[in-house]
């Protein structure tokens, strides 16, 4: 268990951006303190809101790049995170996913988000990089920690593990973050929900932020890619998009291409109910 | 004929240089954590040119074929560079041994954001051999801003008259055809997803899973491709029906969701654009580059 660190950054804003259909639009959501936005919300349906992030919004400060800080490669989801100075100092929250573009998300009670300011820093005791299933060798389990693997509700029947997801998303549709890093802890990877057809065909607009997914032919070992037969079992970290290949983040925490990973559809299965996040 | 706009296409000087080979200070980890060291991305690669193939270049990764330079100066420079640069355009050497000498444009590739991008150059054998890395290359840009007046759902992407007026393009039945070599399903198609502009930079098409290797195992450089269900409008993503077309830019890779590029030259939503496929849709033939 190592301690990393984060400040809470501003939201980020970079003025009008086109959206897959030519339209402009102004992004809402990412960075910053979301005070009616957590984990168990949906991911569609706010206001000009794009790769909405729940909660706390932070990010790695030793490096240049977030992205290289330790933060990004060692917090795990389901990680215990604390504020460590200001007047919201001493409260408790949880790490919650990782959004490729900078930013680590954390949640925090709702009473104490009221004090948190932005700078303000956020320590996680980061436990769950080199986590393995001793008897699934092939099974990746990546910024998945001990709590969250206890929480997903896996059964183990005939050699296979078995984990309760709410969706299963064929390969095509996941985009932006693919290819992006030899790595497979600092990024996180979207369903894209730019063609309206496919997001109403593959039920898309009832996914909600925290929740457990599927990927289907998708392996996330060393990166993320296309591989016939692999399956992917991840965490929704961000809402939905209008950006051209684009959508809801996916953190992966489970991936095999060799047979031994299987799912069964639920209808809830999100970190926000596994740890009664409010 | 294809009527088009090219009387109303704006001619623009932009300016690069040569780069270094990208190697990168470690080795890379392949899809299945095998180490190597990737070849061939970016610098001047002498024995590769459009119309060889796209897979075996030993640890070739991404590999370039000929000359590769990007914009300089600052961002909006680099962009002028990226953007308005189309394959097919006339390229010359401003500086340097090889001075007055000109090629063409045959590839765009880029990767990460804020990450290089390489406008890829052919140039004869006589002048490859006295370019050097560093020099100055300036690119007669014409192309972005290309329609089809009668095909209102096509969107040209840095489509430029050289090529337009090479490449296999038809009409029937209000429709523009296009000869390509292969129809690449959508879930082969990975890194570039949701990036923009669509001018500059390109798709991958991955080449990890062993089903998507045996599929493209014969493509070439230069190649002509469809990537079905794919829009390249106003970025890159997953669109049903739609179409892109695009030129293979570089080679296979063996980084997980990366491999080879495409550069989108057309793009439609509903089906607007029919693929045909031909065995020689290559642009070393249209072009005349005499690869292969």
């Amino acid at each position: 268990m190592i301690a990393v660190q984060g400040e809470v950054v501003p939201p980020s804003t970079g003025g009008y951006r086109t959206q897959w259909d030519g339209h402009p639009k102004m992004a809402l959501g990412m960075g910053g303190i979301k005070y009616n936005l957590k984990v168990g919300d949906p991911c569609f349906g706010w206001a000009s809101g794009d790769h909405v992030e729940p909660g706390v919004t932070i990010r790695g400060r030793e490096k240049e790049n977030p992205s290289d800080c330790a933060l990004a490669h060692l917090a795990c989801i389901g990680n215990e995170a604390a504020v460590v100075d200001g007047d919201a100092k001493g409260s408790k929250g949880v790490f919650t996913g990782r959004h490729a573009g900078a930013d680590d998300l954390v949640w925090l009670p709702g009473e104490d988000i009221e004090k948190l300011s932005i700078g303000d820093k956020v320590q996680v005791k980061s436990l769950g990089v080199g986590l393995k299933l001793l008897d699934y060798p092939d099974v990746r389990v990546n910024k998945c920690s001990p709590r969250l693997l206890d929480s997903l509700g896996i059964k183990e029947e005939g050699g296979v593990l078995l984990v309760p997801v709410v969706k299963e998303v064929p390969s095509f549709l996941m985009g932006s973050g693919i290819g992006f890093d030899t790595m497979t802890e600092p990024v996180d990877y979207d369903i894209q929900t730019t063609d309206p057809k496919a997001v109403k065909k593959y039920g898309l607009e009832s996914l909600r932020l925290g929740d457990i997914v599927c990927l289907r032919d998708q392996l996330c070992i060393n990166g993320r890619g296309y591989y016939k037969g692999a399956v992917t079992v991840g965490v929704v970290i961000h809402g939905s998009s209008d950006f051209s290949g684009h959508g809801p983040g996916v953190n992966p925490v489970l991936s095999t291409k060799d047979g031994r990973l299987g799912v069964e559809l639920v209808k809830r299965a999100n970190i926000a109910d596994f740890w009664g996040l409010k | 004929m294809v009527k088009t706009n090219k009387d109303r296409l704006l001619e623009i000087a932009v300016v690069g240089e040569v780069v270094h080979s990208a190697v990168e200070p470690l080795y890379v980890t392949g899809w299945d954590g095998t180490p190597s060291m990737g070849l061939g991305r970016g610098g001047i690669v002498y024995n590769v040119k459009p119309g060889d193939p796209c897979f075996g270049w030993a640890w070739g990764d991404k590999v370039e074929p000929g000359v590769s330079a990007d914009g300089t100066g600052n961002d909006g420079q680099k962009g002028s560079f990226r953007n308005f640069s189309c394959i097919g355009n006339q390229v010359k050497i401003m500086k340097g041994e090889a001075k007055g000498e000109a090629g063409v444009v045959v590839g765009k590739v880029g990767y990460l954001p804020g990450g290089a991008h390489h406008l890829v150059l052919h140039f004869e054998e006589k002048t490859l051999e006295r370019v050097a890395i560093g020099d100055k290359v300036q690119v007669r840009s014409v192309g972005v801003g290309s329609e089809f007046p009668e095909h209102s759902g096509v969107r040209a992407v840095g489509l430029s008259p050289q090529l337009l007026d090479a490449m296999d393009l038809g009409e029937k039945g209000g429709k523009l055809t296009v000869s390509v070599t292969k129809v690449i399903p959508p879930e082969y198609v990975g890194q570039g997803s949701g990036g923009a502009p669509a001018e500059s930079s390109n798709w991958d098409v991955m080449t990890q899973s062993p089903d998507a290797v045996e599929f493209l195992k014969d493509l070439r450089l230069g190649d002509i491709v469809c990537l079905r269900d794919i829009l390249t409008a106003w970025g890159r993503g997953y669109y049903e029906g739609a179409c892109t077309i695009g030129v293979v830019s570089c080679g296979a890779s063996v980084r997980m969701g990366q491999g080879l590029g495409v550069t989108t030259i057309l793009t439609c939503r509903e089906g607007e654009v029919v693929p045909v496929v031909k065995r020689r849709a290559n642009i070393a033939e249209y072009l005349k580059l005499g690869g292969g």
